[in-house]
């Protein structure tokens, strides 16, 4: 009963692993032999600057939703904390949600709709007397956009977590602060915030061991004008091995970004572990 | 300070908290009404420069383009077969490999376990290029069975299937074996019957996540004939954006795309929302 499971994650997950290593190292071709080139594929990857380029795009990016999608949401959390009325918070936390649900294709068409210009963002400055502007045109911008959109999608999910390891806390922790004179920023501080480390660190790995592969929103978000500041690695696997079939290469560059998440998932377990 | 002051910064407080909180919500209500204002505005309507949040004139006109200039059917069929069939064989490949772990013994376990625990550290991104050649060798390519193939078992789920077994005691299995069942009537009329909240999780995260599966249909699908969903509404609502200098397809059409696309969802998440909850938090607590 367990057969075709096992024969789908050899066949699907760690036959294709081993093929991809054997790959980089090769000149792949569809038809005919293959010949293996030794390390040239590698060598190529770190002296094409188009690869240090999006190399330096993930990164940034990849950070930027590694840090703000761990720490925004627990704000919120803590705000949703706040809130007495319990049907308003599950309101709250519903709509936070919603958009985790969505995909990037559903959420990048909302974004290029608002964004654009005669789009609702636009319509909304106008108000104030700002000029329309195409905003993801603007390379300048497209960074942060990116940035902002992905928290926008993920907030409400992390928040989820959050609130879910406030409702483990002992309401008598509260009690006793309260009757000590805690105010609401005391008690969310000193007794609501440390509770929550715990549930940092999985977010934190969970956030790093996501940040390398980014690749639906490139994909989608993407144009020629930013392209320069939002390429990111999986996007240059995808063009250079399933487009232009270059797959030897693109193979190593997989390599690279499977082993790098690897070795920074491995250094952020050791080091949540150790300092808490 | 004094209990009145006390008492009064605290009401304040809360209220700006409430306020914070209605003003992040408003990013989320206010696009959604935005679009759902324009895909129901006539054809020219829809392009007018202002805050829409309603509609002027009410007019079905997107969703009649969506439909015949659009052809989105094709794709909506596409995508309801690639969902449902892939979610039905998730569900019940999990449920079978789940039933397998909980065995306390048999040969070759420890390596078994091994296997299925493994692919949990390679993410589907990592491996598409090699995936890619080995669905071209099996001839899978441009078929919407490989859609339905990939993904087509996760540990997320087996395990997720495994702890639901072990809640269910085993006096249950033995006075079935007893009256002469044998594994499969086992499974199917003693187990899963008992794990349907763990089938109804699993069930959930992938109808969602297969509902928008994108990566996957744009390395493996060519023809149009086969486009699922995201494809179609990829090159219908993005884009035309920045490259074509002529719109083909009105916004109320193309708003209309992105209705028509979330409306499943938003049906599953309304009544199965306390699911998507217990899945987040089995996932994290899993890493």
């Amino acid at each position: 009963m367990i057969l075709p499971t096992l024969l789908y994650f050899i066949l699907f997950s760690i036959f294709p692993l081993a093929d991809g290593i054997k790959m980089s190292f090769q000149d792949f071709r569809f038809v005919g032999a293959s010949s293996f080139v030794g390390i040239k594929n590698y060598q190529k990857m770190f002296t094409t600057p188009g690869f240090w380029n999006v190399f330096g795009n993930t990164l940034i990016l990849g950070l930027s939703n590694v840090v703000l999608t761990a720490f925004v949401p627990m704000v919120i959390a803590l705000s949703l904390n706040e809130v007495v009325h319990l049907p308003l918070k599950r309101g709250f936390q519903s709509i936070l949600y919603l958009p985790h649900i969505l995909s990037w294709v559903v959420v990048g068409g909302i974004w290029t709709f608002i964004l654009a210009p005669g789009g609702l963002v636009n319509n909304i400055g106008a108000i104030f007397g700002k000029e329309s502007v195409y905003f993801l045109a603007i390379s300048s911008y497209a960074r942060g956009l990116f940035i902002g959109i992905n928290l926008w999608k993920q907030a409400g999910y992390v928040c989820i977590l959050y609130l879910a390891a406030i409702a483990g806390i002992n309401p008598a922790v509260y009690e006793a602060a309260l009757i000590d004179g805690a105010n609401g920023f005391q008690r969310a501080w000193f007794i609501t915030v440390p509770e929550l480390v715990n549930t940092l660190k999985v977010v934190l790995l969970l956030n790093v061991m996501g940040a390398l592969r980014i690749f639906d929103q490139v994909y989608v978000l993407r144009n020629e004008v930013i392209a320069e500041k939002v390429d990111v690695l999986m996007y240059y696997v995808y063009t250079h091995g399933l487009e232009k079939f270059n797959i030897g290469y693109a193979s190593a560059v997989s390599i690279f970004i499977f082993s790098v998440t690897f070795v920074i998932t491995l250094l952020v377990r050791k080091v949540s572990k150790y300092h808490v | 300070m004094s209990n009145y002051h006390m008492f009064r910064s605290r009401n304040i407080f809360l209220l700006c908290n409430v306020l914070f909180l209605t003003l992040l919500a408003m990013t989320m209500i206010v696009p959604f009404l935005n679009v759902l204002a324009v895909s129901f505005s006539t054809d020219l309507e829809s392009y007018e420069n202002t805050i829409k949040l309603f509609p002027k004139t009410l007019s079905l006109s997107g969703y009649v383009n969506l439909f015949r200039r659009v052809a989105i059917l094709t794709p909506l069929l596409n995508n309801t077969f690639v969902t449902v069939i892939g979610t039905l064989s998730h569900v019940l490949l999990c449920s079978m490999a789940g039933f397998v772990l909980i065995r306390s013994s048999f040969p070759g376990k420890s390596f078994v376990v091994l296997l299925v625990t493994i692919p949990m550290m390679i993410p589907f991104q990592m491996i598409i290029i090699p995936v890619y050649v080995t669905m071209k060798k099996i001839g899978l390519i441009d078929t919407l069975w490989s859609l339905i193939l990939i993904d087509i078992v996760s540990t997320f789920s087996i395990f997720l299937m495994k702890n639901y077994f072990e809640g269910i005691p085993r006096s249950l299995e033995e006075s079935a074996i007893i009256e002469g069942a044998n594994e499969w009537i086992v499974f199917s009329k003693v187990y899963l019957p008992l794990a349907k909240p763990g089938i109804a999780t699993i069930a959930i995260f992938q109808f969602v996540s297969r509902w928008n599966h994108f990566l996957p249909a744009v390395l493996f699908i060519n023809s149009t004939k086969k486009y699922t969903l995201q494809i179609a509404l990829k090159s219908l609502v993005v884009s035309s954006e920045l490259t074509s200098t002529t719109q083909s397809v009105a916004n109320n059409a193309r708003m209309a795309g992105i209705v028509v696309s979330v409306i499943p969802l938003l049906i599953v998440y309304i009544f199965a929302q306390r699911y998507f909850t217990t899945g987040i938090m089995v996932g994290s607590v899993k890493e």
